[in-house]
């Protein structure tokens, strides 16, 4: 490990000029970009050599093209799976991209000197399976950005060996009594503007607490080390390739994360042409993309800066004009009219109180202009009258902002860019690239009246691209819901673009070369973690969906793998449905359906053998069942030459007339008869003499009846001996189990509308001979107090011996 | 003043109480005081939070967020007023009169705010005999408290604002805007010096309370002091305040133990919050607001019925009686969700918390 080189930090000239001016920073660090330049007009190297990919010289230039705003990131992601990537975000005021501006305004070289990545990848798997059971802060579990491996680790603890210098961070921000080492640091680096202050006492910081930590980092994660070790002898070898390129030392100015800088000097050994050659390579591939401030912001694990880059933006502004002090004021201004924004009026003199509120708060910290953390807690009481949630949103607002960066055309645009624009304008979709939404609807048919087959399936091929960027998750298209009037054929999205969508199509790049290859590549990943039958069904509709036949053929496979495990009936039912439909209209969206009617057939027929055995479940899961039934019913009628219907019915007949099943699925199972007619008026009627006898326990007979109401009421509606014989049983029952039945029907006639209630009171009343009309009022009216009363006392019912 | 000689009084002010601390502090401060403050800032700071002053330690007064604390500090440095927000309980008292022992060195100039509270206790009145036999004159003028502190550019302090009438809380914008109170009998103003403050406090979820105008609410720097964060932290200001309060009113019973303690705060925790402490279960939380104040004064009036009628020891019949006159303020809603309580989770709890339940199920029968 390195000697601390007291030689390198502080403004004392360099002696003899052997030595190149190193100079450590905190990435995303204003004051850091503040002083550097300062250093590079004092200096005016001949070469900049900055800590980045040495591989990226071709994207280092261009970041510096006219017309590239920030924030913008270069992504590195290796060419083969499993895809790992490696994201270096540049902000206005990180200290690279400003040393790269200089570089390229003053005509000297500009060059990066870390690892390139295809080292630096290969190297981050080998650490990655080292350290899983570390448990890493920024371990990979969601997609591609937050995949991303550390790339910038400015101060000790920023690389992800974390909890010890977490710890020490904490023991600083107590020990400079300050509420949390991010005020310390601000404080104590951020606002020194004074000449060398910055370089001189960050350097020795960094020394220190390496010095601290090093030993111990090597016994906890001697992975960490050793790459550590690796990367800096690397830049130890470019640092001397650049003097023997024959710049003059003086004049060469070395920016790396402050953690290196004590170990970059010229006494500790370079990296070998052999110690070179066996580090392992993965090919990889790099591209520059939009970013945002909101991702910057998100970024966990991150450096300086991240948690507001808005705010940090504010103070590099104030700094360039030399007017720090105005930075409490714009904040809060700032604050102030997001509230006024959103409704809320807080007054210029609130604002005025809030500056004083941070400049005391800061006073007592003996600092020079309050932190991020003073201003806060001043906009929350004067803003918010102590309640944070009053200027949270606007805090954030003004915190993050919504900067999204941007990258003139040509500039490095990644493959699935173009693809993405290529058919765009093939689709003749290039008009809803853009920032107001605007409605399409598709008919998926073919049109018959022209010529080229392209044409004739323009909508459907729209269809499929729009289902793909869906599945990729990018926000250009969301589909909507389908009105129940609407055929198979009609689809309805409503198309917008935005800075986002530019993002995540970039950050898809990893997945795919094209839209096509990332979408197999997003189904087959959900593929191989798929463990149910309902997952499957859905990835082979998806597949479909996006007119990736040879994916749902893999998809199918898995489907019929897990098939063959049992499911539940639920489970099985939803399958067949997804199948159903999916074969339903496979015509139209010109897919293969032939291999899905084996497993459709399979299913059917395991869904009719289970019906009976799940049958017999509590209520609470038979609400499960009965939308399970309806929707093998559906199937058996969609597909009734297909599967053996039959059997269902034979089932459903066995399971209506059973007294040993739930009761309510009974009753529901003979209402599909009934619907399909397969229960005769003299069935129907002898079954509910049965049910509906005195002799027949209560809860059997009127948890059937609410079964059976569950689904065709008209059907009920329409047979008046049903409501003879549900008049005379109730009639003759005792008080205690007219009490219990009365639980279950009036749950059952509670989902009935008025309408339908209506008509069971004229019913009732040609039943009765009172006349429809009168009865009916009479059954309508409200209850009064003391019925309610009664009723009441029933949701006490004791159902204990049941 | 006569008061100041006394040390058999009931409960002596911040100043007195801690006035060895104040001292060390003041020797040992070399850091630039404000006009009117008897000590720097920092000084202040320490004083609240605890800390050591050469061979002095400071005992810390306010538990919990010390960020607050130093906005509070940084609130009266900037002459704007401070108003301390929160449930009976977090400490609102306590601290307003230990940030005037520190600052002004004299917590005295209070006003209690009540519903009877009238504009003349806010500003001033007159000693009517002196005034019908001399006509206005500036001995028969009877200053309030805030007047008192204008004039010698102190701290006042205003407790339970919000109890008072809405008018009399108006009282407060012009001298908190203008820094004067006019006297128009004597054709004169009286001016604030330098280092004048107000420090008020308000309960914002009691019943009974007038809301405060916006106006008003404007010319106050307000600080929301939260209910203990952790149930430790809680144990610790209970168990501390308990101990106090103990000794000054000499209640002749052994301390409650830590066990104790830690029921009780667990209760109310539990009951405040809606769920068990683990987050598993809900529980129906009673109407009456369930602060750390009246854990603390249960547990005193434990201890009083103890001395008084019991061994010294306090008794979980004590505790129990305690808890429900504490919960049960709303007759029967509150007795059907302590029994509730008491049934789905005290029960439930095992064996070191069956006696406690056994006269808590007593008790609520």
């Amino acid at each position: 490990m390195a000697e601390p080189v007291r030689r390198l930090c502080g403004d004392e000239p360099v002696n003899g000029a052997r030595e190149p001016h190193f100079f450590g920073i905190r990435h995303l660090s204003p004051a850091g970009s503040y002083h550097l330049l300062a250093l590079l007009d004092e200096v005016r190297p001949t070469a900049v050599l900055i800590e980045g990919p040495s591989d990226a010289g071709a994207l280092a230039s261009q970041l510096v093209a006219r017309g590239v705003v920030p924030p913008v990131a270069l992504l590195a992601y290796t060419a083969q799976l499993p895809v790992r990537t490696l994201l270096y975000p540049f902000a206005e005021y990180s200290p690279e991209y400003q040393a790269l501006r200089w570089a390229a305004r003053n005509g000297s070289e500009a060059e990066w000197i870390d690892l390139p990545t295809d080292v630096s990848l290969a190297l981050n798997a080998l650490r990655q399976d080292r350290s899983t059971e570390a448990d890493l802060p920024n371990k990979s579990d969601d997609g591609v950005p937050a995949s991303t491996e550390d790339t910038f680790e400015g101060l000790p603890g920023e690389t992800n060996t974390g909890e010890l210098q977490r710890d020490f961070y904490a023991r600083i921000a107590e020990l400079a009594g300050e509420p949390d080492f991010e005020s310390y640091w601000e404080r104590h680096f951020e606002h020194r503007l004074g000449h060398g202050a910055y370089r001189q006492s960050i350097s020795r910081f960094s020394e220190e607490m390496r010095a601290w930590t090093a030993g111990e980092e090597r016994r906890r994660a001697p992975h960490e080390a050793a790459y550590n070790e690796i990367r800096e002898a690397f830049m130890r070898r470019k640092i001397r390739e650049t003097l023997e390129g024959g710049h003059d030392p003086g004049r060469i100015v070395v920016l790396t994360g402050a953690y290196h800088t004590s170990a970059l000097n010229a006494s500790l050994p370079a990296m070998t042409d052999e110690e070179l050659a066996l580090l392992p390579r993965v090919p990889t591939k790099m591209t520059l993309m939009p970013y945002s401030y909101y991702k910057l912001s998100s970024h966990s694990g991150y450096g300086a800066g991240n948690a507001a880059p808005a705010y940090f933006e504010l103070m590099w502004q104030c700094m360039r004009q030399r007017e720090l002090d105005r930075l409490p004021a714009l904040y809060l201004s700032s604050v102030a009219a997001r509230l006024r924004e959103a409704g809320t009026y807080r007054s210029t003199a609130s604002v005025i109180e809030g500056v004083r509120l941070a400049g005391a708060l800061s006073a007592m910290h003996d600092g020079e202009h309050p932190t991020w953390k003073d201003l806060r807690d001043a906009a929350t009481i004067l803003f918010g009258h102590g309640e944070l949630s009053v200027v949270a949103e606007a805090l954030a607002r003004t915190d993050i902002g919504t900067a999204i960066g941007s990258l003139p055309e040509g500039v490095s645009q990644t493959p699935i860019q173009d693809d993405l624009n290529r058919e765009l304008a093939r689709l003749k979709l290039g008009k809803y690239k853009s920032l107001v939404a605007a409605d399409l609807a598709l008919d998926l048919r073919e049109n018959r009246s022209v010529k080229s087959a392209d044409s004739a399936f323009l909508d459907l091929n729209r269809s499929v691209l729009l289902h793909r960027l869906a599945l990729l998750g990018i926000r250009f298209a969301r589909k909507q819901h389908r009105r129940q009037t609407d055929a198979t054929w009609a689809e309805h999205w409503v198309l917008q673009w935005s800075p986002e969508a530019e993002i995540e199509i970039v950050e898809a790049t990893i997945k795919g070369e094209t839209v096509e290859l990332a979408a197999a590549y997003a189904i087959h990943e959900q593929l191989l973690a798929c463990d149910n039958m309902a997952d499957a069904a859905r990835l082979i509709r998806q597949a479909g969906e996006c007119g990736l036949p040879q994916v749902a053929g893999q998809a199918v496979a898995a489907l019929q793998r897990l098939a063959v495990d049992a499911g539940s009936f639920a489970q099985i039912a939803q399958t067949q449905r997804e199948l159903s439909v999916l074969m339903q209209y496979g015509s139209v969206r010109r897919i293969d359906t032939a291999p899905l009617l084996p497993i459709l057939r399979q299913l059917f027929l395991r869904g009719c053998l289970m019906l009976l055995e799940a049958a017999g479940c509590n209520d609470d899961a038979a609400t499960e069942m009965m939308s399970a039934m309806s929707a093998m019913n559906a199937v058996a009628q969609e597909h009734d030459t297909e599967v053996d219907e039959p059997l269902w019915l034979e089932q459903l007949k066995a399971l209506a007339v059973r007294d040993d099943r739930n009761p309510r699925l009974s009753g529901y199972a003979f209402s599909i008869l009934l619907e399909r007619n397969e229960a005769g008026e003299e069935t129907f009627s002898s079954e509910v003499a049965r049910r509906l006898s005195p002799g027949m326990e209560v809860d059997l007979g009127a948890g059937w009846f609410e079964g059976l109401a569950m689904r065709n009421r008209y059907a009920l509606l329409s047979r008046d001996y049903l409501w003879r014989h549900l008049d005379e049983y109730i009639g003759g029952l005792e008080p205690e189990p007219f009490k219990r039945s009365l639980v279950y029907l009036r749950r059952a006639f509670g989902a009935f509308e008025p309408r339908e209630k209506a008509a069971i009171a004229e019913l009732l009343g040609e039943i009765w001979g009172t006349g429809a009309e009168q009865s009916g009022e009479i059954l309508q009216r409200p209850l009064d107090e003391e019925e309610k009363e009664r009723l009441d006392e029933l949701n006490e019912f004791d159902f204990g011996d049941l | 003043m006569g008061m100041a000689q006394k040390q058999d009084v009931l409960r002596l002010p911040a100043e007195r109480l801690y006035a060895e601390e104040l001292e060390a502090l003041k020797e040992a401060d070399r850091e630039v005081k404000p006009a009117g403050w008897q000590l720097s800032p920092k000084s202040v700071l320490t004083f609240i939070t605890g800390g050591q002053v050469g061979s002095t330690t400071i005992k810390p007064k306010y538990i919990g967020n010390k960020r607050l604390v130093e906005m509070a500090i940084a609130t009266l440095l900037t002459d704007r007023a401070l108003l301390l927000i929160g449930e009976p309980g977090t400490a609102k008292s306590w601290l307003s009169e230990n940030l005037t022992a520190a600052i002004h060195g004299d917590s005295s100039k209070v006003i209690q705010g009540t519903a009877g509270t009238s504009e003349e206790h806010v500003r001033y009145s007159w000693n009517y005999a002196m005034l019908l036999a001399q006509g206005p004159s500036d001995q028969a003028l009877i200053r309030s408290p805030i007047f008192r502190a204008m004039e010698c550019g102190g701290i006042a302090r205003f407790e339970e604002i919000s109890r008072c009438a809405s008018e009399v809380q108006d009282a407060l914008i012009s001298i908190l805007s203008e820094k004067t109170i006019a006297i128009p009998e004597l054709n004169r103003e009286a001016s604030a010096e330098r280092g004048f403050s107000i420090i008020a406090t308000a309960n914002t979820r009691d019943r009974g309370v007038n809301e405060m105008s916006a106006a008003l609410k404007r010319r106050f720097n307000i600080i929301v002091l939260p209910a203990p964060a952790s149930l430790e932290t809680e144990i610790d200001i209970v168990r501390r305040r308990v101990s106090e309060i103990s000794s000054n009113y000499e209640l002749r019973a052994a301390q409650p133990d830590d066990d104790t303690i830690r029921k009780v705060v667990t209760i109310f925790r539990e009951l405040r919050s809606g769920t068990t402490l683990e987050g598993k279960e809900k529980v129906k939380p009673p109407t009456g607001v369930i602060s750390t104040a009246e854990a603390i004064s249960l547990l005193t009036g434990s201890m009083a019925l103890a001395g008084s009628f019991g061994d010294g020891r306090i008794s979980d019949e004590d505790v129990a009686a305690g808890l429900q006159g504490a919960i049960v303020k709303d007759e029967e809603k509150d007795r059907i969700a302590w029994k509730e309580y008491l049934e789905n989770v005290m029960k439930k709890r095992g064996a070191s918390w069956r006696s406690l339940y056994g006269a808590c199920a007593e008790m609520n029968r």
